[in-house]
């Protein structure tokens, strides 16, 4: 970091538009994790301000005061209390929402008695018009003893006002708004005397707050400054009073509303949305119209892709000097990189749809909705977020759950979350529902493989509440819990917003997975490839030997060495070992190698299955898809991707851990091998039998 | 063993490590810093 570079921290309640404005600030010049949806974790970008002063921006999990309640929020006071964190701020943002000030103030004053140049944002000011609200912003900063940005994320004004004040951060008051020492006058005045160089507010944090403080020791303080439980809490109590008290006195003249100028159409549609009817059968009928969307829109792209990969394939093989390395780079590395591309429409339109429902509020309404329903399963409301994140990914997911307080529903979340699906199942079901369920319309507009795919959806989720279900019966687990959601205004989702998110998400998915897809795709050319004993370096004499009193064509012939080769090379011979278990399910030798090789990454299965195809397929069936669908087992003379083995297959990665990721995160998650082994064991031995007692039926 | 075959051997050793290292030797990230980065262990 240059001298010139300046720590900003963005802070701020859930849904004050805190994401927005870090989108506004840094655009696509972010470092982010592969998150879904809502901010869970730090997020950093980086913005060039007037004057040539540039910034890392830190986008902080919301929080809705410095009183911790989850690890989420204690994110946010370990670095605001260590000076020596590389990441604390030079100044702080708070973000607030001009309709909900009131209560978004409360962690405003709290940041400014950390005596850290605050500015306050106030967002969604283009929305003050419509609620007939007005602020005196000098009023406001004068007895807030600060700078006030009065800004739209969404419409995008008053950023550039927003630069020019954190440029000038210094000449921003860093004076308190409270004086901590009428909490309790004695009592801080001796912990004044016992540490006269610590900031009296900073002191406090420390000893109501689950942290560390520089050198000194919570356990420290606290054995110096004996507090019970019960007096700390009063004394909580009792600051939280004497803020909003401050608060109420600044805003009784700085804030007015004209309520015959407001327009509720909030609470209108609220009463709708969240109806115990109606509100279940608009969210199912939305989700229905996404997974329809989802394979509708996509099939242009997708076969477009899939034939680009299927031309290059070829023309590699075509025009390269012939040799090993172009035999990898046309049946390996081409092959293996289309499987996972020709995802790319499905997963960036899955991620388009969670964000304009997470940025249009619905969202919000969805976990308020459901909490409910959860509850009767042993969940929290707060379990929804995790559920629908796992729609992405698992990890994020899992890691979503630490602002879930109670540890039992936290623990069950953690344990059921594996079972939604993730974008990593998308491209499997997407390959396998396009070879085995007829594209046929219902009603002539319901598309079957939609429904299909909703279905798996639905089933996933059901899955993870029936087994959270059982978890509550089983855990015994006591501790309280409480429910609180904020429901945001309804806004338009923006587009810039959006189209970051769906950027994001589909970039983190391709260069995560695809390097991994890629990697694979090498080793199992090399074992699909080579291969020990007689039987594959003569492959071709064996075959001329078979064929030798009826001749084959020169392609057919070339085909049957393939074939051979393939038999008995290394992977071929590793299939034919675990056949016999996987035979029941109605999988051949080179599903079940996909099914291994997809241990690590569930996403790798349909590259395995493109990389064997290539080497020992047929060359008249050039895409993936096609090669699939004409893949016959010698046996039966049945086709290998029937209905049966396809909805074997589906149910099999519906319930089965894949990932093994997941398994490192709920370790880490739980801090115990115990539950990941628990949870590894449950989940592939159901996706078994469910996969057996399928194929059984259908066959 | 002609210079193509070399070159795949070579790509194949570096497939080989890099697995390895992903789920094997995987770095371990403190709380703190998950999330900062573009890799947090996912896929």
């Amino acid at each position: 970091m240059t001298n010139q570079n300046i720590n900003v921290a963005l802070i701020g309640n859930p849904n004050t538009g805190k994401t927005s404005v870090f989108n506004q600030l840094t655009g696509l010049n972010q470092q982010v994790g592969n998150y879904p949806g809502i901010t869970v974790e730090k997020k950093i970008g980086f913005c060039k301000l007037p004057n040539n002063v540039k910034a890392n921006i830190l986008d902080l999990p919301g929080t809705y005061s410095l009183n911790a309640s989850s690890i989420d929020e204690n994110v946010v006071i370990e670095l605001l209390l260590n000076k020596n964190d590389k990441l604390y701020p030079n100044v702080a943002l708070v973000v607030t929402d001009v309709e909900n000030l009131k209560r978004n103030l409360l962690l405003f004053t709290q940041i400014k008695d950390l005596e850290i140049p605050t500015i306050l944002v106030i967002n969604m000011a283009d929305r003050m018009k419509f609620k007939g609200i007005t602020l005196d912003i000098p009023y406001l900063e004068e007895h807030l003893k600060t700078k006030i940005a009065l800004i739209s994320s969404r419409k995008g004004f008053g950023i550039d006002e927003l630069k020019k004040l954190i440029v000038s951060y210094k000449t921003i008051s860093s004076e308190p708004c409270l004086n901590a020492s009428s909490i309790d006058p004695e009592y801080f005045d001796t912990l004044r005397k016992t540490f006269p160089n610590q900031l009296l507010y900073k002191l406090w944090l420390v000893i109501t707050q689950d942290v560390n403080f520089l050198n000194l020791d919570r356990n420290e303080i606290r054995s110096s400054f004996t507090k019970s439980h019960s007096d700390l809490k009063r004394l909580q109590q009792k600051e939280t009073i004497k803020r909003y008290q401050f608060i109420n006195d600044v805003l009784k003249e700085g804030l007015k509303i004209d309520t015959t100028i407001a327009k509720d159409f909030r609470s209108k549609l609220d009463r709708v949305l969240t109806h115990k009817v109606w509100g279940y059968v608009i969210f199912f009928l939305i989700l229905f119209v996404i997974f329809q969307s989802i394979f509708e829109w996509s099939k242009i792209p997708m076969d477009f892709i899939d034939g680009t990969f299927a031309t290059l394939s070829t023309l590699a093989a075509e025009e390269l000097p012939a040799g090993v390395l172009t035999n990898l780079i046309s049946q390996g590395i081409i092959p293996g990189i289309g499987g996972i591309l020709i995802f790319i429409p499905q997963i960036a339109f899955l991620f388009m749809f969670i964000s304009i429902l997470e940025e249009s509020g619905y969202m919000s309404r969805v976990v308020f909705l459901m909490d409910k329903i959860m509850r009767k399963f042993g969940l929290s409301g707060k379990s929804v977020v995790p559920l629908i994140s796992g729609t992405a990914c698992a990890i994020p997911a899992i890691m979503a759950t630490r602002n879930i307080e109670n540890w039992k529903e936290r623990l069950i979340t953690i344990l059921v979350t594996p079972f939604t699906t993730c974008s990593a199942r998308l491209p499997v079901y997407a390959i396998i529902i396009a070879l085995v369920i007829p594209d046929n319309r219902v009603f002539g507009f319901l598309n079957m493989q939609g429904m299909t795919l909703m279905l798996l959806y639905l089933l996933g989720f059901g899955m993870a509440i029936f087994s959270a279900y059982i978890l509550n019966k089983i855990l015994k687990i006591k501790g309280k819990t409480y429910f609180v959601v904020e429901m945001p205004n309804y806004k338009l989702p923006l587009f810039k917003n959006v189209g970051i998110n769906v950027i994001e998400k589909t970039k983190a998915f391709i260069f995560g997975a695809g390097k991994i897809i890629l990697a694979i795709s090498i080793v199992l050319w090399f074992l699909a490839s080579y291969g020990p004993g007689e039987k594959f370096n003569n492959a071709e004499t064996i075959v001329t030997e078979k064929t030798k009193n009826n001749p084959l064509p020169e392609a057919e012939f070339e085909n049957a060495v393939a074939s051979q080769k393939l038999e008995n090379s290394y992977i071929g011979l590793m299939g034919k070992a675990i056949e016999p278990a996987i035979s029941p399910l109605g999988y051949d030798w080179k599903i079940g190698i996909a099914i291994i090789s997809s241990f690590a990454a569930r996403e790798v299965f349909v590259g395995t299955l493109a990389t064997i195809y290539s080497v020992g397929g047929s060359d008249n069936e050039v895409t993936i898809k096609n090669k699939m669908a004409a893949e016959i087992n010698p046996v039966t003379g049945e086709k290998i991707f029937n209905f049966a083995s396809g909805i074997s297959l589906l149910l099999f990665y519906a319930f089965a851990l894949q990932c093994a990721s997941t398994l490192a995160v709920t370790k880490k998650e739980t801090n115990s091998w115990k539950w990941p082994a628990g949870q590894l064991i449950f989940m592939s031995g159901f996706a078994y039998v469910v996969a057996l007692i399928a194929y059984q039926i259908l066959k | 063993m002609d210079i193509q075959e070399i070159i795949a051997f070579i790509a194949l050793g570096i497939a080989l490590a890099f697995l390895i290292k992903k789920f094997f030797f995987k770095k371990r990230k403190s709380d703190k810093n998950c999330g900062s980065g573009d890799d947090c262990g996912c896929n």
